[in-house]
């Protein structure tokens, strides 16, 4: 199976906010969700910038924006994903 | 800026064992203008408190009279006279060498009863020519001191160290004389030839380790070694921020990719504008993670790419509290801490465009924030780092 992709914000105010912490559970967020998962940090990703998006720590699944972005909310959000799109495993 | 070569400057130190307070003292001082400087390395009588008020005394008062251009012998004979005198043993009393040293290489040296100073090329030792000369102190009489007047070249280092070091292991039975300048010496000529460019930071450091392993890691006396490194400038570009005008973002870029040393960038929207700009990516590098500093990125040619305000204020706090570079816990702060002390000539390029990225509403207080927190490195390395860095705002 291809491993999905979770972006984690290493931008200032995101790690600021917790997102150091975030990029530490590779396996955890793996064997929650019984799938391979990659994570990649990125620089800001640009959602801090005026609130529009919630506030930071932000995490990025493929379209999906995940604000104040926990473990149980990246779980949650791919959880959903599997669900609605299992396809997508092949 | 003085080109053609760079005068680095270190001091390592070891207090004698159980002592609080160092009965050595070296003190350095760069003329920002003349690029002139002056070192003292002072060993007052005895150790701890009061060896280090009589040192302190001495290489404060050296420093004083020789940047004003006293008499350098004159100096000495005005020192030796004023120090306080030890209720006990009725004599005032630190030994001391001072360099006065002038950015072509020409060195004036006084030094009076240290070991004496070496001036090494390479791993060679070269002859310094010493004229002794009498001095009449208040306790003591007449006293010799040796002053020198001779120019280093390009490659050359000129070492000082105090009696704890040339004796340390005294009265063991391997060393009954303890090591000796003549090995301490050797030491320093084995440790050049196996690392050419030793820094003075990296071979001080070894030469006090040393010493302490001579006196079994329990220092019988204070033990330093101070080193004066002529080499050719390793030049450092540090840019942060994006120029306030996106189009000179091709400028920086190129000036980055042209630049003739090692290079630094610190923030992330920075780095991604110079990436752009040279069509290359930029990638953050996991394999370390650190709770509080962002991890670093990588981006060819490029040898360090960090977070920008995080990193560089704890950078700027690790250089305040003086600390060495813990390797060990290799976050982004650390290792810019490193490459920062791994250079001499060091050129900040900062950038004026807000950082829109930021959630705080008052965007141009974040500006300088940036601005402050890097003239304080600048001064930070300037002062007391003895650096040549310069800061220019695009
Ligand atoms: S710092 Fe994470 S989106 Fe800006």
């Amino acid at each position: 199976m291809k491993p999905l992709t979770i972006t984690i914000c290493t931008g200032t105010t995101c790690y600021v906010m917790g997102s150091g912490y975030l990029l530490s559970l590779q396996e955890q967020i793996e064997s929650a969700c019984s799938r391979p998962i990659e994570i990649v940090g990125s620089s800001c990703l640009g959602l801090c910038k005026d609130g529009q998006y919630g506030c930071a720590p932000f995490v990025q699944i493929g379209s999906t924006v995940i604000a104040e972005a926990t473990p149980e909310k990246i779980i949650e959000t791919l959880k959903q994903q599997t669900a609605r799109n299992p396809m997508e495993q092949i | 800026m003085n080109n053609r070569f760079f005068i680095e400057v270190d001091c390592a130190r070891q207090n004698k064992h159980g002592q609080g307070a160092p009965g050595d003292v070296f003190l350095s001082q760069r003329d920002p203008d003349e690029g002139r400087i002056v070192c003292v390395l002072a060993d007052g009588l005895g150790s701890g408190i009061k060896a280090n008020v009589l040192a302190t005394l001495t290489a404060t008062m050296a420093l004083k009279y020789v940047r004003s251009d006293m008499d350098i012998c004159k100096a000495a004979g005005v020192i030796m006279s004023t120090l306080p005198v030890c209720s006990r043993r009725k004599i005032g009393y630190s030994t001391f060498t001072i360099a006065d040293i002038h950015p072509d290489g020409r060195i004036r040296m006084m030094e009076y009863d240290n070991p004496p100073a070496v001036l090494l090329e390479g791993p060679t030792v070269l002859p310094l020519e010493k004229k002794s000369m009498e001095i009449q102190t208040a306790h003591l009489g007449p006293r010799p001191l040796f002053y020198s007047n001779f120019r280093a070249g390009q490659e050359t280092r000129l070492v000082l160290f105090s009696d704890g070091l040339s004796q340390a292991g005294m009265g063991r039975p391997k060393t009954p004389l303890g090591w000796t300048a003549e090995k301490a010496v050797l030491f320093l000529r084995e440790q050049i030839r196996r690392l050419p460019n030793i820094s003075a930071r990296q071979l001080c450091r070894a030469a006090v380790t040393e010493a302490l392993r001579q006196d079994c890691l329990e220092a019988q006396d204070d033990i330093s070694c101070a080193v004066i490194y002529f080499r050719r400038p390793r030049r450092l570009l540090v840019v942060t921020g994006p120029p306030i005008d996106s189009r000179k973002d091709p400028l920086l870029a190129a000036r980055v990719a042209e630049f003739d040393g090692r290079k630094v960038i610190c923030g992330g929207t920075t780095a991604n504008l110079i990436a752009r700009e040279l069509g290359r990516t930029v990638q953050v590098d996991l394999s370390f993670l650190d709770p509080e500093i962002p991890p670093v990125s990588m981006l060819e040619g490029v040898d360090l790419v960090t977070e920008g305000t995080l990193t560089m204020s704890k950078t700027a706090q690790l250089l305040e509290q003086n600390q060495e570079p813990d390797l060990s816990r290799p976050n982004a702060a650390v290792r810019l801490m490193n490459i920062l002390l791994e250079s001499d000539q060091i050129e900040f390029v900062v950038g004026t465009k807000i950082n829109e990225a930021h959630q705080d509403p008052n965007l141009p207080v974040e500006l300088d924030i940036r601005r402050n927190l890097i003239r304080r490195i600048v001064w930070l390395l300037n002062e007391k780092y003895m650096k040549q860095a310069s800061i220019e705002f695009v």
